[in-house]
């Protein structure tokens, strides 16, 4: 398993999907941040909030690349060669989806820190004293970074389920971007059990604050453990069809 | 104790499409043996079971004694050969092989010889889609080899080779079999496997049509006779009420059933000129053409 584990880092190393995953994360995070900070007036900076944008997208890059981290090795049928190596084809899945999670997890930590310097650094150019952590707690942060392996996680695990790259990339962002929001907007009790709607609700939106007292339909930590169904749920369901499917 | 042992494979695609129809061989140690036949015959279907990448409807088969999803490091016992494109395109030639060598143990030292041993040691770090066909054909032997494993299962290796490379490929081959290592290979270009393979395996739509070694089989051929005559008409009426099997041509006959002597025989007592007459041991090609017919007839 550790060799497999290797190997999957390697792969990463190995193209540009590593510094492809790094630049995306520089233009969301600090595309935005920079904007606010250097447009917005003085009054409005003191008055917080920028990390909230800053994360916005991250989440979504991450789900991103961990579909192309999957689709990719049916893409060019590299999987041929990850399941002739270890024909247990679930250790692949398995291992595969702990080390995107854990990319997911470091690429966060590094958003958090980047996020918190570049605000820092920003603010004292303006000349305004804010609270660059948005009044965030460790714990907040420490679910943020969590959703953000999980999601990665997601993401392999869809690809494992729908193997056609720019369908299942396409797909889960209309999904996540469009139908989870209007879903949301006509059924909110509904709308509040979606996966990316928990997501949401456990990590980014609303840092500092439990969405559960602002109307949400699940608390935060109700959110958190129905992330962890879903992901549960699509993992099982990934490997399973994994373990069944004709490499042709 | 057989290398591979296939016992009753079967599978099917859907409801409409029997790709392999209960195809029984075994596989002897040391011998390179070819999988022969027409595209859609079967032959990467079977390959795929044995390496457990397709899995059955129906049948077993086992390499080395255990299913291969049983077998532990397998990389070290069974090599590989089956797409040429299975690589990345942006990764070099050297991180493709490091990619599959990290996950199974072996170290950079090997990847390195096995690029050398392929010839691919002045490409190794050019990304993959720099490769022509024929280096990629080299990569994806060098990665079958990787494990220095004593089971070789090749489909279709020498696809995109030019000349030059079939024969490197050939002697290559021949060298494996030296030292002791099991090749099947498979292709659908009779005459490039006949110089090279100890037995044969002959499928055709997902049958076996015939297993053996290469000279029982290539002695069990009918020779056929050629025949060049400007009443090539006459003639061709004239063997054939003697009961023989006639192809022609234009003026050329392929005459199966009577020898050289007989066939003269017969163009003589017709007073039928001949412009050229010999005997021909038919190719591998015609062999299995024979075959496929033989069996379709029945």
């Amino acid at each position: 398993m550790i060799a497999l584990a290797r190997a999957e880092l390697l792969k990463l190393r190995s193209t540009r999907t590593a510094l492809g995953l790094f630049l995306a994360i520089l233009l969301v995070t600090l595309g935005p941040l920079i904007l606010l900070l250097a447009l917005l007036s003085r009054s409005d900076l003191a008055g917080g909030g920028l990390g909230v944008v800053a994360y916005l997208l991250v989440p979504m890059v991450l789900l991103v690349f961990g579909i192309l981290g999957m689709t990719n090795e049916y893409r060019h049928r590299t999987i041929t060669y990850a399941y002739l190596v270890t024909p247990r084809r679930w250790q692949v899945m398995a291992v595969k989806l702990a080390v995107y999670a854990l990319v997911g997890i470091a690429t966060m930590l590094f958003t958090v820190v980047l996020v918190y310097v570049v605000t820092r650094i920003g603010a004292s150019l303006r000349g305004v004293e804010i609270d660059a952590t948005d009044g965030a707690t460790l714990g907040d942060y420490t679910r943020q970074i969590v959703v953000a392996g999980l999601i990665t996680a997601f993401g392999v695990a869809l690809g494992a389920l729908f193997r056609a790259q720019v369908l299942t990339v396409a797909g889960t962002l209309l999904w996540a971007l469009v139908v989870e929001i209007l879903i949301g907007a006509f059924k909110p009790a509904v709308g509040g059990w979606l996966p990316f709607t928990v997501f949401n609700q456990v990590s980014a939106v609303s840092m500092g604050a439990d969405p559960g007292t602002a109307g949400a339909t699940l608390s935060r930590p109700q959110a958190f453990i129905v992330s962890l169904v879903y992901i549960a749920i699509v993992s099982v369901a990934a490997i399973f069809i994994s373990l069944r499917r004709d490499v042709t | 104790m057989p290398v591979i042992k296939a016992e009753h494979l079967t599978k099917r695609f859907g409801k409409k499409v029997l790709a392999v129809d209960d195809v029984s061989f075994a596989i002897e140690p040391g011998t390179i043996s070819g999988v022969l036949g027409p595209n859609g015959a079967g032959k990467t279907t079977t390959l795929r079971m044995i390496l457990d990448l397709v899995r059955p409807t129906a049948g077993s088969v086992t390499i080395l004694g255990s299913r291969y999803r049983d077998m532990r490091a397998p990389a070290a016992r069974v090599g590989a050969l089956l797409d040429a494109s299975g690589f990345h395109p942006g990764r070099s030639g050297r991180n493709a092989l490091r990619v599959i060598a990290v996950g199974a143990g072996i170290s950079d030292a090997r990847v390195d010889e096995t690029l050398a041993l392929v010839e691919l040691e002045g490409a190794a770090r050019r990304a993959v889609k720099g490769y022509s066909t024929g280096m990629k054909q080299r990569l994806a032997l060098a990665a079958a080899l990787l494990g220095d494993p004593e089971v070789l299962i090749l489909d279709e290796p020498a696809n995109g080779l030019d000349p030059e490379g079939m024969l490197w490929l050939r002697t290559f081959l021949r060298k494996l079999a030296r030292e002791g290592r099991t090749v099947l290979v498979s292709s659908h270009v009779l005459a490039e496997v006949e110089q090279t393979v100890d037995d044969i395996l002959i499928m055709s739509e997902g049958k076996l049509l015939a297993q053996g070694s290469m000279r029982e089989l290539m002695a069990s051929r009918q020779p056929v006779v050629r025949v060049r005559s400007p009443q090539a008409e006459m003639l061709e009426a004239a063997l054939r009420a003697a009961g023989a099997a006639v192809n022609r041509t234009n003026d050329a006959l392929a005459v199966r059933g009577p020898s050289a002597a007989e066939v003269g025989d017969v163009a003589h007592a017709q007073g039928i000129a001949l412009h050229e007459l010999l005997t021909e041991e038919p190719s591998l090609e015609e062999l299995f053409l024979q075959i496929a017919g033989t069996r379709r007839e029945q």
